[in-house]
């Protein structure tokens, strides 16, 4: 399915200042992350100081300013998940990516964020990638999965000029 | 479905349901809850679908997709009823066997069965399960048998008649009074009485009221909400219904956390269906009541879960909280009178309406009456969604429903009430599940999240975690809870890393007194908790870091070395080969060992071990 | 019409009136409590927590700000209470620990009673007062600047970090900042903090004299209300 276009995010929303959080997660599931531009448009459209805008998407941990990686790793660090050892996951992450958490690695193929609870603490420590859960990890676990999805990116880069 | 114009088009709509469903011989529940969708339930739910289909028993057989359980750890789940059979790890390729020899010959398949790790025993069916023999799930029980994506379901089970009964006959006064009288007190951690609220809110001067579900919850390690959201959405919205009704609201909204994805999918579809059937809207059922719900998504901020933030929330501003001088049953939402509860506190109210106060209020203790689901979580056995009544003692939680502690470690502690609540030493597990004893002790139910830890977790370090917590959630606006948690946290690593002074305690209790009196909302005055409750109960443990430079659950890296156990290290070199940072070394089938110059104490060799030969000390 | 109430603050029964907050209230009739984000021609955030009163109500005894208190008839208030005086010089201590760099932030940490800092020094530029924010917001409504971010990543920015061409530069946001009055000694080097002992104000410090005004001056062109 196509991505929304900011057109479609906007309709039916235009003059309504309360719209605003709706319609910046709207635009940070089609386009990834929230650009300047993005806010400029969204605080004509809606009535709200561009300020206004910029203040709300700093606010919220659902919106990210900046693109992300291809491949998003969130850690859980809730309670639960914590006292399983989500502390070494994360440990685990930026020790063999090589960058700081909310970071992307310079090939741009992944970065590491974490969330405060992700509701299903029975199965922690869980990781999400790209929408799925990962759950019981372990940092070998994680060291596997970093590794086959590097490889898929790869191939699919390889395949792509075949096509 | 067409339009329902009265209560007797309701009522018919149910008989007619139930007719339609009298040939069903056996449904079969699986559960597509988060939990158990992240153990791959999906490709379950399709592989059962197709084998009753491919058998040729659609029309005998009801495959339900229901919400969660509670027993998440056991999943994929799948129930059979009428009889009750309660099969756990479930994969796509039981379906057939399932399918055939159990909804078919009625035969029971001994390995999908639960076995109880503590007494070893098998249970056949769902009610023969420890986990679930000891609680009283009046709340959680009614996800079985129900989609949540399906109003029929919902209908057939009964929904909507406390609805029905209240708009055919209750006043607001009456239904306020059931409510006072229940003894409910709020769900979402404040244990506010719930009647009380609704009084101020319906005095409150104005014409337009809103009531508001509070479904935020992001206390960690809770997922109870998450639960009855995604679950049965329509109990919830019966609930706030019943509530806008006797408050005078026209208009409601359910916060749902933005990392919910699945609650919010299942309330935006309840709230269609509703409106489908003309639950929602104008003249509801053909009385005098309109009143429509819509969904707000939150952004990710913990203090949204604050009733001031989440109110400017959903008006799209930040999430930052006011001063309560006024509260917000008088100034809430647009500056108009609000009703904001909990998703639990909004479920309770249809059975209360139906079965009476005097019911509801024979549960529980002096002060807290009812049921509370609690999130039993950490170094426990059986982890899960536990409902009790009130007054039931923590020891019956943890070891009788929890199966007591993993790893045969003794359990140490009990965390309640998330990042504003507090831990318990074992020695206070005969306390009840009580609003006002458990705050006396120093903790709190908070929203339900019970975290169980043991002799492997260092009370420092939790603190550490919490006030971590707290100071990435806090929106920053007032003095004590920014810069205090902030200061808290540098105290306590100071612990951790070796550098405490004695001094320090005593500036960290008076600090933690300090911002619990002069925050501005509850996320702040409540941040402390965490840290003065381990200082009451567990001082030894932050002496030991502070004299003896020791940290004694073998947590806090600074004060702890990892070694290798040359008895047991039989060289086979996967520590070495897993070590990040290079400081393992030796030669295969040679005992290996760690530079402590280079061993950042990351664990992963301890993991990866397959000889319990890492030693940390 | 102007209404009024009754309140009585430490003792003194006052003629307040209605919609008028405690501070307000008791600032214009001699009983300073200390404060640093309120400004009398700006709305009221309760954000420094500096302005903590007791509000005594129902048997209990509540401790909140009076910058956001309104006033009501009967009310109860006591501004200098043993609690208080504790809790107010705990919270300047963090105040001047985190931003000693300002001689306004020195003055009102003695003023409140701060005789030793216990926790390291910081050199921060920002107190979060939010003066500035509110002033170009609800004065000039420019809306050149705001806060972004949260918790500890809290602070005053253009949008997008860039000076936007509506920002006229009308210097208010300066006039206003506790943070642009040096210490007496001149500006403290990171590493050199300490919590100054030089101010005037020293001299009548709120320990001393329990029960009377304190008579406070936040440096020049910081105008506490009183003196406006």
């Amino acid at each position: 399915m196509p991505p929304q276009t900011l057109e479609q995010t906007l309709e039916g929303r235009r003059s309504q200042p309360n719209q605003l959080i709706e319609v910046l997660q709207d635009i940070q599931k089609n386009y990834g992350y929230i650009s300047k531009e993005a806010m400029q448009i969204v605080s004509q459209e809606l009535g709200v100081p561009l300020i206004e805008v910029y203040r709300v998407a700093s606010f919220y941990k659902a919106f990210r300013l900046k693109p992300s990686g291809k491949n998003v790793l969130t850690m859980c660090m809730g309670t639960a998940c914590h006292v399983r050892g989500a502390r070494l996951l994360l440990d685990q992450a930026t020790g063999q990516l090589g960058v700081k958490q909310g970071e992307v690695t310079p090939d741009g193929l992944f970065s590491v964020e974490h969330v405060n609870c992700l509701g299903a603490c029975a199965l922690g420590p869980i990781i999400a990638e790209n929408g799925s859960y990962h759950n019981h990890m372990t940092p070998a676990k994680l060291r596997k999965l970093i590794e086959t999805l590097r490889r898929q990116q790869i191939e699919d880069k390889q395949n792509v000029p075949a096509k | 479905m067409s339009r329902l114009n009265s209560f007797r088009e309701l009522e018919h709509l149910r008989e007619r349901l139930r007719e339609q469903r009298q040939n069903i011989t056996t449904t079969v529940m699986v559960c597509g809850g988060t939990g158990c969708k992240a153990s791959r339930s999906q490709a379950v739910i399709d592989a059962v679908r197709d084998e009753l289909s491919r058998q040729g028993l659609d029309t005998k057989v009801r495959l339900c997709v229901t919400g969660c359980h509670g027993f998440c750890e056991q999943g994929p789940v799948i129930i059979i009823e009428p009889s009750n059979i309660f099969y756990c790890h479930v994969s796509p390729e039981d379906a057939f066997e399932i399918v055939y020899q159990t909804v078919v010959k009625g035969e029971v398949i001994e390995r999908l069965l639960y076995t109880d790790p503590v007494s070893g025993k098998t249970a056949r069916i769902m009610s023969e399960v420890p986990f679930y023999q000891a609680q009283d799930r009046q709340i959680l029980s009614q996800n079985l048998n129900v989609d949540p994506c399906s109003i029929e379901d919902y209908i057939v089970a009964g929904g909507y008649s406390a609805l029905t009964k209240v708009l055919r006959g209750m006043t607001s006064e009456n239904i306020i009074k059931e409510i006072v009288s229940s003894g409910l007190r709020g769900r979402g951690g404040g244990g506010f009485p719930t009647g009380r609220k609704w009084i101020e809110c319906r005095d409150a001067p104005g014409d337009e009221k809103y009531v508001i579900c509070n479904a935020d919850e992001g206390d960690p390690g809770a997922y109870m909400d998450r639960c009855v959201l995604e679950g049965n959405p329509h109990l919830v919205l019966e609930g706030m219904m019943i509530g806008a009704w006797a408050i005078g609201a026209r208009k409601g909204y359910i916060y749902v956390r933005n990392e919910y994805p699945l609650a919010v999918d299942h309330s935006r579809t309840a709230v269609e269906q509703a409106r489908e059937l003309g639950l929602l809207g104008d003249n509801i059922l053909g009385s005098s009541f309109s009143f429509d719900v819509d969904i707000a998504r939150g952004g990710g901020a913990f203090v949204c879960g604050e009733s001031t933030a989440l109110m400017a929330s959903v008006a799209g501003k930040v999430g930052e909280p006011r001063p309560k001088d006024i509260h917000t049953v008088v100034d809430g939402l647009y500056h108009k009178p609000t009703a904001l509860n909990n998703v639990e506190t909004w479920a309770n109210v249809p059975s209360i309406i139906l079965n009476g106060s005097s019911w509801f209020a024979s549960k529980g203790s002096q002060g807290s009456k009812g049921t509370k689901i609690l999130a039993l979580t950490g170094r426990v056995k059986n982890t899960g969604l536990v409902e009790v009544a009130m007054g039931t003692p923590i020891r019956t939680v943890v070891f009788d429903i929890g199966g007591g502690a993993v790893n045969g470690n003794g359990v140490k502690a009990v965390q309640t009430g998330g990042p504003s609540g507090g831990c318990l030493p074992v020695d206070k597990f005969d306390l009840p599940i009580d609003f006002d004893v458990l705050y006396k002790a120093g903790s709190m139910i908070g929203s339900g999240g019970m975290v169980v830890m043991d002799e492997e977790t260092c009370m420092v370090d939790v603190a550490k975690y919490f006030l971590t917590f707290l100071q990435d959630e806090s929106c920053g606006k007032c003095l004590p809870c920014r810069l205090g948690i902030d200061r808290m946290l540098e105290i306590i690593t100071d612990i951790t890393e070796g550098r405490g002074k004695p001094e320090q305690l005593d500036l960290l209790e008076e600090l933690a007194d300090t911002v619990a009196q002069t925050a501005l909302c509850g996320l702040g005055k409540t941040a402390p908790n965490p840290v003065l409750s381990t200082l009451r109960y567990f001082r030894t443990e932050y002496e030991a870091h502070i004299n003896e430079k020791k940290c004694l659950a073998g947590v806090c890296k600074a004060l702890i070395t990892y070694s290798i156990d040359p008895d047991k290290c039989n060289g086979c070199g996967v520590c070495l080969r897993g070590c990040v940072y290079g400081a393992i070394t030796g030669i295969k089938k040679q005992v290996h060992i760690i530079d402590a110059q280079l061993c950042q104490k990351c664990g992963i060799c301890r993991s990866d071990c397959k000889f319990d030969a890492i030693r940390v000390a | 019409m102007l209404q009024y109430v009754n309140v009585n603050i430490d003792g003194a029964i006052i003629r307040a009136t209605k919609g008028t907050s405690v501070l307000d209230t008791a600032l214009e009739y001699g009983i300073c409590i200390p404060h640093l984000c309120h400004v009398p021609y700006l709305s009221d955030i309760g954000a420094c927590r500096l302005c903590i009163v007791e509000h005594v109500a129902n048997g209990r005894s509540n401790v909140t700000t009076s910058c956001t208190l309104n006033v009501e008839e009967g009310m109860v208030i006591m501004t200098n209470t043993d609690r208080i005086r504790r809790l107010r010089r705990n919270l300047a201590e963090l105040l001047v620990a985190q931003a000693p760099n300002s001689r306004a932030i020195q003055d009102i940490a003695l003023r409140c009673g701060v005789r030793e800092v216990r926790y390291p020094f910081r050199n921060e530029d920002c107190v979060l007062c939010g003066r500035c924010v509110r002033v170009c917001t609800e004065v000039w409504k420019a809306r050149a600047i705001g806060f972004v971010g949260r918790g500890k990543d809290r602070h005053v920015d253009y949008p997008f970090g860039i000076r936007p061409d509506f920002c006229k530069q009308c210097g208010s946001c300066i006039q206003l900042c506790p943070m642009t009055i040096p210490p007496c000694g001149g500006p403290m080097k990171p590493g050199e903090e300490c919590l100054c002992s030089n101010c005037e104000s020293q001299l009548i410090i709120a320990d001393e004299m329990v029960g009377s005004c304190v008579w406070c001056k936040l440096g020049e062109g910081f105008a506490c209300g009183r003196y406006v």
